[in-house]
């Protein structure tokens, strides 16, 4: 094991090389956030209550920047890395490396996450828990919050894997990821909290693994309703850990069978 | 199963199956429906053993197949055709197994981590070949004793230049004393002196750790100074396989012939001494003309290896009238 956390302190140095990355990183979410209140300022202006779908606008902003905060704390960019790699043929040198690819993959890059935990979610979550005045609570729902958040985690990798391994097959990404992107956004909450979509499409998105990834730590977090220890998060929980064990399984079928068809590209 | 050998490849070959591109805007369109794929060999029935310790130059021009075959011995490609065995084990079936046994440097790309220092890629290549601390301590100060390792450790990648670079990944590829170490162009863009030392590097490295290499390069001089042995394919097949002073008498004994004539010109004479000998030639010339100075040189490995392929390529271009399925030479793998 102590591979993988060597792996994973690489990463974390490698992002701390970046310093001007980490400040425009920081500075692209904070102008992003200042759209993202002055939009949603307007939807509720112009509503005629004050509560809108169950939230207020408090609420929500709480719970955009805090999505918006958790998105940057779990993204990963393999599609990006993989195909980038894919092309240039040095995929070749990591598919030589004495380990299990996929896990290889994921700790490269959770060095990454580390850095952005306490980079960004950290310090939003500490603005916002001051902001919030009492409307956060910190007891249990915080240790919820860990393992939801760590069966996110697996989540987002397994479904990233999933869309690099097309890549494999395609040969260019751009399209195939601003797919993705969009439908994981949309889908998990990360830019409309889901209570705003409607009725029908809400049901069917709740079964889907995409809200799992931001929208079911968010909810524990903030202790929306059936999501506490009183009624609901062990459902909740469980549907992220079903999701996870079916997206790791077929992800990991499907890479070792795409993987033995590969043909690197150059050399 | 061969104690002996490191690697025995057994009438291996590989097909690639290629879409029929069209030209144009209208044949892009077109080629997405398409499924008129043609069958390209980039390797055909190439059969070779190699014992333990050898370091083998493998020759041929682009595109012959040199970086295919690399592939399916590191076990990143599955060969279509053929048994292969890399230490005693099938290397695609098992290629992290297969991985912890061989050292890759691809000349154009690094496998070291690209903002990181050296020594860090150094420590986490340590921890992913599992390489135990006594090993480790006993590589980097023979490291140490052959090139001046100090001024790189602490430098990143990044800011290295492409020598340094290269250097650092012949280094890493060595690190967990693998028994096969391919090296597919590793001396590719250097400069003279960085040359040498890399030769130097990989000869005495092949020497004191007994490893196996396998050395793809363009460059003859990287040949003459390593290699004992050497294995030439074209066009997938391979046209050669032989030591190297017998590669000089490939095409019978060639020998340059330099005369210097009057009005200061130079004349160069190719001689094929099995047919004929070099007084002959000379004294064909004092017949027409006054000698100022004559010089006798050995065919260079260069100027051999120029016209295997050369020849090779008359030789199918020949062929190629009746056999259509070898003209797709665009594929470059």
């Amino acid at each position: 094991m102590k591979k993988y956390l060597a792996l994973t302190i690489a990463g974390m140095t490698r992002t701390l090389q970046f310093r001007l990355g980490i400040l425009v990183t920081v500075l692209g979410n904070l102008i992003y956030m200042t759209l993202v209140y002055y939009l949603w300022k307007a939807i509720y202006a112009s509503s005629p209550s004050q509560i809108v779908n169950g939230m207020t606008f408090t609420d929500t902003i709480i719970y955009l920047v805090l999505a918006t905060a958790l998105f940057n704390f779990l993204d990963m960019y393999i599609v990006w890395e993989l195909s980038r790699n894919i092309q240039s043929g040095a995929i070749c040198l990591d598919l030589l490396k004495p380990v299990n690819y996929r896990v290889y993959m994921f700790f490269s890059f959770f060095g990454d996450n580390v850095m952005s935990f306490f980079l960004t979610f950290l310090p939003t979550f500490v603005v916002v828990y001051f902001v919030a005045d009492g409307k956060i609570d910190l007891g249990l729902n915080l240790i919820m919050f860990a393992i939801s958040v760590a069966f996110a985690l697996l989540l987002n990798f397994s479904v990233e894997m999933l869309v690099a391994t097309i890549c494999l097959y395609t040969e260019s990404t751009w399209g195939i990821n601003i797919v993705k992107e969009s439908i994981v956004l949309l889908f998990s909450g990360a830019t409309i909290p889901l209570v705003f979509f409607p009725e029908g499409l809400r049901t069917v998105i709740g079964y889907l693994p995409f809200r799992c990834i931001y929208d079911t730590p968010l909810n524990i977090l903030l202790e929306k309703p059936g999501y506490t220890l009183d009624s609901g998060i062990w459902s909740m929980i469980a549907l992220q850990a079903v999701w996870c064990i079916i997206l790791s399984l077929a992800g990991r079928a499907f890479w070792n069978f795409s993987v033995r068809r590969i043909t690197v590209n150059g050399g | 199963m061969n104690e002996e050998k490191a690697i025995i490849m057994k009438n291996i070959g590989k097909d690639f199956k290629v879409l029929n591109r069209h030209e144009g805007l209208k044949g892009s369109i077109k080629d997405l429906f398409s499924r008129d794929y043609n069958i390209v060999t980039a390797v055909n029935d190439i059969s070779l053993e190699i014992p333990k310790g050898q370091i083998v130059g493998y020759l041929g021009p682009n595109g012959a197949g040199k970086s295919t075959t690399i592939k399916m011995m590191t076990g990143v490609l599955e060969p279509t055709r053929g048994e292969i065995l890399v230490n005693g084990c099938v290397p695609y079936k098992n290629r992290a197994k297969n991985a912890e046994n061989i050292g890759v440097v691809f000349g154009q790309r690094s496998q070291l981590w690209w903002s990181l220092p050296l020594i860090e890629s150094f420590r986490l290549l340590k921890e992913i070949y599992l390489i135990e601390d006594d090993e480790y301590e006993e590589m980097i100060s023979l490291y140490k004793s052959l090139v001046n390792l100090e001024p790189l450790l602490h430098k990143t990648v990044r800011q290295m230049s492409l020598g340094q670079r290269t250097l650092s990944d012949i280094l890493a590829a060595f690190l967990h004393n693998p028994k096969v170490v391919f090296l597919d162009e590793p001396t590719i863009g250097l400069d003279v002196s960085m040359k040498a030392k890399i030769r130097d590097l990989i000869r005495e490295l092949n020497k004191r750790k007994k490893t196996t290499v396998i050395l793809t390069t363009h460059d003859m001089g990287d040949v003459d100074a390593l290699c004992e042995r050497i294995v030439i394919i074209d066009h997938g097949r391979m046209i050669y396989d032989n030591d190297i002073d017998h590669l000089k008498s490939y095409f019978g004994s060639y020998r340059t012939l330099k005369l210097r004539l009057p009005g200061d010109k130079w004349v160069e004479e190719l001689i094929d001494e099995s047919k004929t000998d070099a007084m002959s030639v000379i004294s064909e010339y004092q017949k027409k003309s006054k000698i100022l100075d004559i010089k006798l040189e050995e065919i260079s490995t260069e100027e051999v290896i120029k016209k295997i392929y050369m020849g090779e390529t008359v030789k199918n271009e020949k062929i190629s009238g009746i056999d259509n399925s070898r003209d797709d030479k665009d594929l470059a793998i």
